[in-house]
């Protein structure tokens, strides 16, 4: 499975790579922002993205928002992790097509399941 | 400064401490800093606004912030380098965020901002006079960090 992580924090970028490689996967690419996202997903293989919402340039939900308006991609399973824990927050995540969410800060245990919980029928999904 | 309001900074950075750098912190009674300014080299800070305003900051001198870089990145304080003030604004930012959730959740709807970090031996902070300020001490290990609280015009 080919993951893109999308994080301003480049410690937050490696905390999440590092608990995605314990969890065996091992296909991950990166970008700083909502705008270098939609670059590396023309570009390049993703089956999963998991995002931050709070960035500069182009935010997660704008990123998100705008991956929704492709056709082929509107059953890419996105992941958001992000500080943003309120209920209205969550609201305004999954209408903007997010399909599930971590809040940080998180155990690589939640991280396992909602991986889990969005990659369930996708080819090589952990 | 409003008790739950201190009460809930102090709750964030625990949790915040606790599973991102697997570090628990002894904390020790707010201090009022108009009577006390923290030695500190290392200075992230969130702003929040919104039904409620301000900065939460948080304070430390190189070693404590390399060591709590290296605890959340899996690696030696002595290995870390460049990573530190991107990993110092990421524990602003998630402290900061936890302690929004707890106000959203007492019906004070705000967003926070991107962290900003200042690093450096000779410097301070300072605020408008309409600041009403509070700083909460931690120990970790051997070393002292401060998280403080500054609410705008409330
Ligand atoms: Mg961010």
């Amino acid at each position: 499975m080919h993951l893109l992580v999308v994080d301003d924090s480049s410690t937050m970028r490696r905390i999440i790579i590092n608990t995605l490689k314990k969890l065996g996967h091992n296909e991950i690419i990166e970008a700083s922002n909502g705008r270098e996202a939609i670059d590396r997903l023309a570009k390049d293989r993703v089956d999963l993205v998991i995002t931050d919402w709070n960035m500069p340039e182009m935010s997660g939900i704008e990123f998100v928002r705008s991956v929704r308006t492709s056709r082929s991609r509107e059953q890419l399973p996105i992941l958001m992790v992000t500080t943003n824990a309120a209920h209205d927050d969550i609201v305004a995540a999954v209408e903007a097509g997010v399909n599930n969410y971590v809040v940080k800060p998180f155990t690589p245990e939640t991280m396992r399941e909602k991986i889990q919980a969005v990659t369930a029928g996708v080819e090589g999904g952990a | 400064m409003k008790d739950h309001l201190i009460a809930h900074l102090v709750a964030a950075t625990h949790e915040v401490f606790e599973t991102m750098a697997g570090t628990t912190l002894r904390s020790c009674p707010p201090i009022e800093p108009s009577a006390f300014a923290p030695m500190a080299n290392v200075v992230a800070t969130v702003g929040f606004a919104g039904g409620i305003s301000g900065l939460v900051t948080l304070y430390s001198g190189f070693a404590a912030a390399r060591a709590i870089t290296g605890a959340m990145l899996g690696m030696e304080a002595a290995e870390v380098n460049g990573e530190m003030p991107d990993a110092m604004g990421e524990m602003a930012n998630m402290i900061a965020g936890l302690f929004r959730s707890k106000l959203v959740a007492e019906g004070l709807p705000c967003d926070i901002s991107i962290p900003t970090v200042t690093v450096g031996s000779d410097f301070s902070t300072r605020y408008g006079s309409e600041v009403t300020r509070v700083l909460c001490p931690f120990e970790m290990g051997n070393e002292e960090i401060f998280v403080g609280l500054a609410l705008t015009g409330n």
